[in-house]
């Protein structure tokens, strides 16, 4: 028979307080919510494309958690790295563009904006360009648009 | 007799204002109208395309970040589960702590959780 209940635990926390075995090197989690990570993320791409990858090569090898800590914990400093490098060099923009991501329901089209400062700060300070993968060539891209058709919905 | 130079014309012509552009300025307002809104439309479609592309992309991004945060959660819930389960089964002779109920070496997720 078809249960109503999902398969979380809406009642209580799914918490489990023991701490991690000290075998494995101890890592800062970053934190971070939602609309800091989705501004910093095409940096994040970028700046960590190769641990990145090397991560989700061992996790195509071996889908088991304990497989891949080794590269998750690269993966994680590198991230917690580029977002400490963002935060020296271009915290005012970098602010102002999460907060208006965390406005505008995460829409990108909302914050041109402010992801155009972003995006000179960070390729002035870091050398980082925003570049999506698969966008028709020789066109402008969708964030570097002069009129969007998209952008928010009350002006 | 009629009077001299003949009666005055008899005024039958109606004369009402003209109303507004004719028909065919009102079908080719609406024409271009409408072919303006179909251009932004198709516009619009294209650049939806890219935004959503855009969005995919920077989640793409993320996902190695977020996989690997879950997996360390996920390995330390499982050796606390594993040695809790060797605790309590400590008097069960031939038990075989964490073994899986799938004949697989590949790795199946735990589908029960001890809260």
């Amino acid at each position: 028979m078809a249960s109503h209940r999902t398969a979380n635990f809406e009642d209580r926390p799914y918490i489990d307080p023991n701490p991690l075995p000290s075998s494995v090197p101890h890592v800062d989690e970053l934190g971070v919510t939602s609309a800091p990570l989705k501004s910093a993320s095409f940096a994040i791409g970028q700046y960590c494309k190769d641990v990145n990858e090397d991560f989700m090569l061992c996790k195509q090898e071996n889908r088991d958690p304990a497989h891949c800590l080794k590269e998750g914990r690269k993966v994680t400093r590198c991230a917690a790295e580029i977002i400490t490098k963002i935060r020296e060099n271009c915290n005012a923009q970098f602010e102002a563009h999460w907060q208006c991501l965390e406005k505008n329901n995460q829409y990108y089209q909302a914050c041109r904006t402010q992801e155009g400062a972003l995006n000179r700060c960070l390729a002035d300070k870091l050398g980082l360009k925003k570049v999506i993968p698969g966008s028709p060539e020789g066109e402008v891209p969708v964030h570097e648009k002069k009129s969007p058709v998209f952008t928010r919905v009350q002006k | 007799m009629p009077p001299s130079g003949g009666f005055e014309a008899i005024r039958y012509k109606r004369s009402l204002p003209i109303r507004g552009p004719g028909g065919a300025a009102i079908f080719g307002g609406i024409t271009a109208i409408c072919a303006y809104g179909f251009y932004l439309v198709g516009k619009g479609n294209l650049e939806r395309r890219e935004l959503k592309r855009e969005s995919a992309w920077s989640r793409i991004h993320l996902v190695p970040l977020i996989l690997a945060e879950q997996d360390r959660d996920a390995y330390r819930r499982n050796t606390a589960s594993l040695a809790r389960e060797k605790e309590i089964m400590k008097d069960v002779p031939d038990w075989e702590v964490g073994k899986k109920v799938y004949n697989t070496s590949r790795y199946t997720q735990p589908n029960i959780v001890v809260l």
